[in-house]
């Protein structure tokens, strides 16, 4: 279980240039906005096509440039949760979630579907737009959304960004249990230090296109590599001290 | 060869409802093309297209001879093989309001898919949907306003249409007279109160079709 | 079940008045009271033929019928397009014949105070009317009448130029324009609202002649010549003298 990664890929006036692995996780990217993290996930999902190099999840080849295989995005396991979330606003929640499920056979639909929606707390959504949610539902439609395949990989483009700071801390709680409960590898781009030292497993350290540190998520916040990382994380005491708090409270109340 | 009023009113509603579903058969997968995808020769083809709106009608409907005439690009074929010829037939009139209507609904089909949010179609293609899939459940109905003002800016003009009309399929009364053109022979042969009376059912039914259309829009957003 | 489809696919291929034979007349616009009248006259006397009339501005008649339009005959407002339609072969041979004369006049609305082609150059009249000599043959004659009485600078500014001459007629009917040169016949279908201020002399322009002849390449060239015997026949020439033509 896993996804590998190692891509090249040239746009106006920046390069990326990155490689990097992960297990069954949940990974961060992290770095400053424009740095390639959203670029690289586009990559993986096959919304865009990197310049050279290979993409693999699970063992299934995504991507490669050497032997001119390239999977389109239909034909990836992935689930991807955009940074507005994408809800298709002419469908209702249920329709939205119903999306997800192309190519799951009919009878396991509904049985996942109810799975879902009783997992996520919608049930009294199924029949509304998007529009009439509020935004952390909307959140726990999209994660719906994207779950319903069983994806081998789970791809996050900073999907709380927008949200607000007591929605965001309780979303992390979500998806630590999300992780529990759908044990997918998750890879989540956020350029919020706290989200990372809340969130992370490992962190993979990105900067103009480069990574430039990665590691157990404890590693990377204790011994920056250089000077940049240092900065990058210069929200650390805080990150340090959210990080400490959690597993504080973790080991609490396992 | 004596044309009744409704006689015009049949042919010039068949020939506008015909034009206008061939306009919506052919015009909205070109435009769904220019919106979304890049290939050479992409803003040519959009000019070209777009030509007959700029083009005075009855110059349009030069071309239109030059292409479907007997000894035309496209009509010498029908003629050498069928026998037949397009011109001063009712097809001609649906040919030429289909020509002049196009670039209505290309224009407005084009702008509305545009506006169609990328992020959501990329969303459909990461849940395993195909590119034709995506283009009918998500895509199309998302720009569903425009393509329908598109729809009825094009209808509109159809039923309108005089000058390329009047060259390809003549002012044959009894036969190809659209309301239009029923108008204008009465006019010029100084049937005044006729032609006036054929304006007020023209103007009435065009103005009923806009009423219903604006209901059904309503309804349905 | 399968007599109605039999009756269906039988509907579809029979045509409605498979019985009658069509023929198609194209004709300037000016002639379309006085032709439609003698079409009537000739379904009378030929009943399993159909007329198909055609009218509008002669240079477009011309072009539709070059560009292939299935015309069997075809009547114009002026020598030139059927001298165009000649060149390009299009005549059939020993069937032209010059039918009925128009006159040139000069048109203003009811209470006007222009007594001649000359009052064009004054300061208050504002807006002549006249066909557009390109396409429209009454355009050209009003271009030969203006050079006639040397008024072409003079009124270059004041011209507006309509696509065909009932055009000109409304304009001046209904007073969008202070004047207009259309023929006598147009003037005398709204003698109500215009009034012929001034007739242009014989010698003004080239003589207003109009020409039939039937196409090549007819389908039906016996009741084509049939139908130009009869515009020219006692019957259609009274039609025509009715409507203010006069004969050659």
């Amino acid at each position: 279980m896993g996804l590998s990664v190692s891509v090249k890929k040239a746009v106006k006036g920046f390069t990326l240039d990155v490689s990097w692995q992960i297990g069954n996780e949940l990974a961060v990217l992290f770095g400053f906005s424009g740095s390639g993290k959203s670029l690289t996930l586009q990559l993986v999902a096959g919304l865009m096509k990197p310049d050279s190099g290979v993409i693999k999840a699970n063992g299934t080849i995504y991507f490669d440039s050497e032997r001119n295989i390239s999977a389109t995005p239909q034909q990836r396991s992935l689930g991807y949760v955009f940074q507005d979330l994408a809800l298709f606003p002419h469908m209702t929640v249920k329709q939205n979630i119903l999306f997800g499920a192309k190519g799951v056979p009919k009878r396991e639909t509904a049985e996942r579907y109810h799975e879902m929606i009783d997992a996520f707390y919608i049930n009294d959504l199924e029949k509304k737009r998007p529009s009439e949610i509020s935004g952390g539902q909307k959140q726990r439609v999209a994660f719906a959304r994207a779950l319903m395949r069983r994806p081998d990989v789970l791809l996050l483009d900073e999907p709380f960004s927008a949200l607000d700071t007591p929605l965001r801390i309780e979303m992390r709680a979500f998806l630590k249990d999300l992780r529990k409960t759908f044990q997918v590898p998750v890879v989540l781009v956020t350029h919020d230090a706290g989200e990372a030292a809340a969130l992370a497993d490992s962190i993979i350290v990105y900067s103009e296109g480069s990574v430039i540190q990665s590691g157990p998520a404890g590693d990377v916040f204790n011994n920056p590599a250089d000077e940049r990382v240092g900065r990058l994380l210069s929200g650390q005491e805080t990150a340090l001290r959210t990080f400490c708090r959690q597993n504080y409270n973790e080991s609490r109340t396992a | 060869m004596d044309s009744s009023v409704f006689f015009s009113l049949r042919l010039s509603l068949q020939v506008a409802i015909a034009a206008t579903v061939l306009i919506v058969v052919i015009g909205v997968p070109i435009a769904y093309l220019l919106a979304r995808k890049n290939f050479p020769g992409k803003e040519l083809l959009d000019i070209i297209l777009t030509l007959p709106l700029v083009l005075p009608p009855t110059v349009t409907g030069y071309y239109l001879i030059l292409a479907f005439g007997r000894n035309g690009v496209v009509g010498r074929y029908l003629y050498n093989w069928f026998d037949w010829s397009i011109m001063f037939t009712w097809y001609a009139a649906v040919i030429a309001s289909f020509v002049v209507a196009l670039p209505l609904m290309i224009k407005t089909g084009r702008a509305a898919l545009e506006g169609v949010d990328r992020n959501l179609v990329n969303a459909a293609y990461t849940l395993g949907h195909s590119e034709w899939e995506t283009a009918l459940k998500v895509t199309l109905p998302l720009a569903k306003r425009g393509l329908l003002a598109g729809i009825v800016l094009s209808f509109a003009r159809a039923l309108g249409e005089f000058g390329a009309t009047l060259m390809l399929a003549g002012n044959i009364p009894g036969k190809t007279d659209t309301m239009p053109l029923a108008i204008y022979s009465l006019s010029a042969s100084g049937e005044q109160e006729q032609a006036a009376g054929m304006v007020v059912l023209l103007t009435f039914v065009a103005a009923l079709f806009l009423y219903l259309a604006n209901r059904y829009s309503r309804r349905i957003f | 079940m399968s007599s109605i489809a039999c009756l269906l696919l039988l509907s579809l291929i029979t045509t409605p008045g498979a019985m009658a034979s069509e023929l198609t007349v194209s004709a300037a616009i000016s002639l379309k009271n006085a032709f439609e009248a003698i079409g009537k006259l000739y379904e009378a006397k030929h009943p399993d033929t159909k007329i198909l009339f055609n009218f509008g501005a002669s240079g477009d008649l011309v072009r539709q019928i070059t560009g292939g339009a299935p015309v069997d005959v075809f009547a114009s407002a002026a020598q030139k397009d059927m001298d165009d339609m000649s060149a390009k072969g299009l005549v059939l041979p020993g069937t032209r014949v010059a039918f009925a004369k128009n006159i040139v006049v000069l048109v203003a609305p009811r209470n006007s105070r222009i007594k001649s082609f000359d009052d064009l150059a004054s300061a208050g009249i504002r807006r002549i009317a006249a066909g557009n000599p390109k396409t429209v043959p009454a355009g050209r004659y009003a271009a030969e009448v203006f050079d006639y009485y040397k008024l072409a600078s003079a009124i270059r500014d004041k011209l507006i130029y309509a696509e065909n001459v009932r055009q000109v007629l409304d304009y001046v009917a209904r007073g969008e324009a202070d004047a207009g040169v259309v023929y006598a016949t147009d003037a005398a279908v709204r003698s109500a609202e215009v009034v012929v201020a001034a007739e242009a002399p014989e010698s003004s322009h080239k003589p207003v002649v109009y020409p039939i002849a039937v196409v090549k390449g007819t389908k039906n060239e016996a009741a084509a010549k049939a139908f130009v015997d009869a515009v020219l026949s006692k019957e259609g020439t009274a039609v025509l003298k009715k409507y203010g033509f006069r004969i050659p």
